[in-house]
């Protein structure tokens, strides 16, 4: 029978397989790290904010903070064999396709952490609430809901082009931080991000550089960076972000199709 | 089953290692391949394996272009190197996790092997020696049951009753499909083992046959400083001197060291 060098979901579901044995423990020692950590936190922010100002809104923020800085974190994990040599070897031998490889990374650090993270969340702030509401009553909105919290978000006009560029956006801090796992072996996620800010401040100076510099027009940072008006800035952004994304997409599954070992 | 034709490659930066080099492998044997530090035996392993990527030439494995990384190709082609990882799980999630992608992947095999090398299955791989995890790993690369297996340096680390131990299990092993290359220093350990020898140096093939033809062409002997004139390669050792003589008669079991550092002094031996 002839093998399928490109694709197959079999192995695919063995590489699964694989990940889960060797880090199950790993897996477990997260998740109730983490539901520790939150569990902690929320209960030091509701003190703060004395119990009764609590509301969704305070969850919300604690969520987004932690979806981003953990998500960044986790997705600079990526491609964890690329750290030694040794591991490098036994990655690359693993009779799997570049392309099976790449799409169990890519959905074990960003596709899986998206869904299970507000899950997970959901699951610990509504514990949570409701324990410290039985100690401290006067904890009254302990209840966590994100249907509640999108309704708000989208009653402030998130929506079309607008909220297609914040969801690029959040990719966006995924993907980069799984592109550079793939192209730098050590302390990826600091390189990542020294590299990013030398790109966003070099492209910044040179736009002011063209106005101001150059005396072309008033220089308007927020005009001026995305060179036309706040709708079709948000158009251009959007597109732009989603052609970024898929371009380092294509720079990681490159990069893991010519490591050598 | 291993094509090499006019093969360059150099590390970025650094004199070229290989320049044309070429060789053929067919399958059916154990073949040694020798060379001094930095003639890069390691470096033709990982380029037969896809690990490294050639400047020029071309290699073909199994009728696969390593540099692809067919899985085709992976499947059937398992390297033993010299330094190596595992994650902290025992033997038995090992093979769990690992076996399932080699599909000729042979348990039996496995639990035979692992018994004869005095490892328990239920063993944490991280806990173990050096010594373990290698006779672990030569387990598992046997079980594969893979045409081609590439060993670096396989009895480093190995105490010597397990250095026998590996001689006998490899040997008995084998089936006719199979080709395997060990690289190694330690030749003493390997030298009932392995039935052709390739010699590299200055990026190339220099010595390549049988020990058959070895034994029909040179033969091993020890003598006095009276017996070197007729010899092809002497050095001097206690008592005496070892010398490497054109065969006039009886085979000798081939010397590898003697015959290596004569190789690589620019002896030819016909």
């Amino acid at each position: 029978m002839e093998t399928n060098n490109s694709f197959s979901f079999q192995r695919l579901m063995l590489l699964g397989k694989q990940s889960l044995i060797i880090n199950k423990k790993l897996i477990g020692i997260s998740l109730a790290g983490f539901a520790g950590t939150l569990f902690m936190l929320l209960v030091f922010f509701q003190y703060k904010s004395h119990f009764s100002n609590w509301g969704n809104s305070g969850y919300m923020l604690i969520f987004t903070f932690l979806f981003f800085v953990l998500g960044m974190i986790y997705s600079s994990l990526s491609f964890p064999a690329f750290r030694s040599k040794e591991k490098s070897m036994t990655f690359l031998m693993l009779p799997a396709s570049a392309t099976e490889k790449f799409v169990f990374e890519l959905l074990s650090r960003i596709v899986v952490f998206i869904f299970i993270m507000p899950v997970a969340f959901w699951v610990v702030a509504n514990l949570e609430g409701a324990l410290v509401h039985s100690f401290f009553p006067e904890l009254i909105n302990y209840k966590f809901s994100f249907g509640k919290a999108y309704s708000e978000i989208t009653a402030q006009g998130v929506e079309g082009w607008l909220k297609f560029l914040f969801i690029q956006g959040i990719l966006f801090v995924f993907i980069a931080s799984f592109t550079g796992a793939s192209h730098f072996s050590k302390s990826p996620l600091l390189k990542t991000m020294f590299t990013f800010s030398i790109i966003v401040a070099g492209y910044a100076f040179f736009s002011y550089l063209l106005f101001k510099g150059l005396n072309i027009r008033d220089y308007n940072a927020g005009k001026n960076i995305f060179f036309m008006d706040k709708d079709d800035s948000i158009v251009f952004g959007a597109i732009a972000i989603t052609l970024i994304n898929l371009s380092l997409l294509s720079i990681s599954w490159f990069k893991l199709k010519e490591k050598e070992a | 089953m291993i094509q090499i034709n006019d093969l360059h490659f150099a590390y970025p930066g650094q004199q070229p290692l290989f320049s044309g080099l070429s060789v053929h492998l067919e399958p059916g044997s154990i073949t040694g391949l020798l060379g001094k530090n930095g003639a890069g035996k390691t470096s033709l392993l990982k380029l037969l394996t896809g690990l490294l990527h050639l400047q020029s030439g071309a290699i073909s494995v199994l009728g696969h272009n390593p540099r692809k990384r067919e899985v085709a190709m992976l499947n059937d082609v398992f390297m033993v190197p010299e330094e190596f990882y595992f994650p902290r799980i025992s033997i038995n999630s090992y093979i769990k996790a690992y076996a399932p992608f080699y599909p000729r992947f042979d348990r039996a095999m496995m639990d035979q092997i692992l018994a004869e090398f005095e490892l328990r299955s239920d063993s944490n791989l991280q806990k173990l020696s050096h010594g373990q995890k290698k006779k672990f790993l030569i387990a598992f690369a046997l079980s594969t049951r893979c045409r081609l297996m590439v060993l670096d340096e396989p009895t480093n680390g190995l105490d010597i009753p397990s250095k026998s131990l590996f001689r006998k299990i490899l040997a008995g092993s084998l089936e006719d499909n199979q080709l395997v290359i060990i690289s190694t220093h330690q030749v003493k350990d390997v030298e009932n083992l392995i039935d052709k020898i390739i010699i590299l140096d200055n990026g190339k093939v220099i010595f390549r046959q049988t020990i058959a033809e070895i034994s029909q062409k040179v033969c091993f002997v020890s003598g006095s400083s009276y017996d070197l004139e007729g010899a092809i390669y002497s050095e001097a050792v206690p008592g005496g001197f070892r010398l490497m003589m054109p065969n006039g008669h009886a085979e000798t079991e081939v010397d590898f060291e003697l015959l290596f550092n004569a190789i690589t002094n620019g002896k030819k031996i016909g």
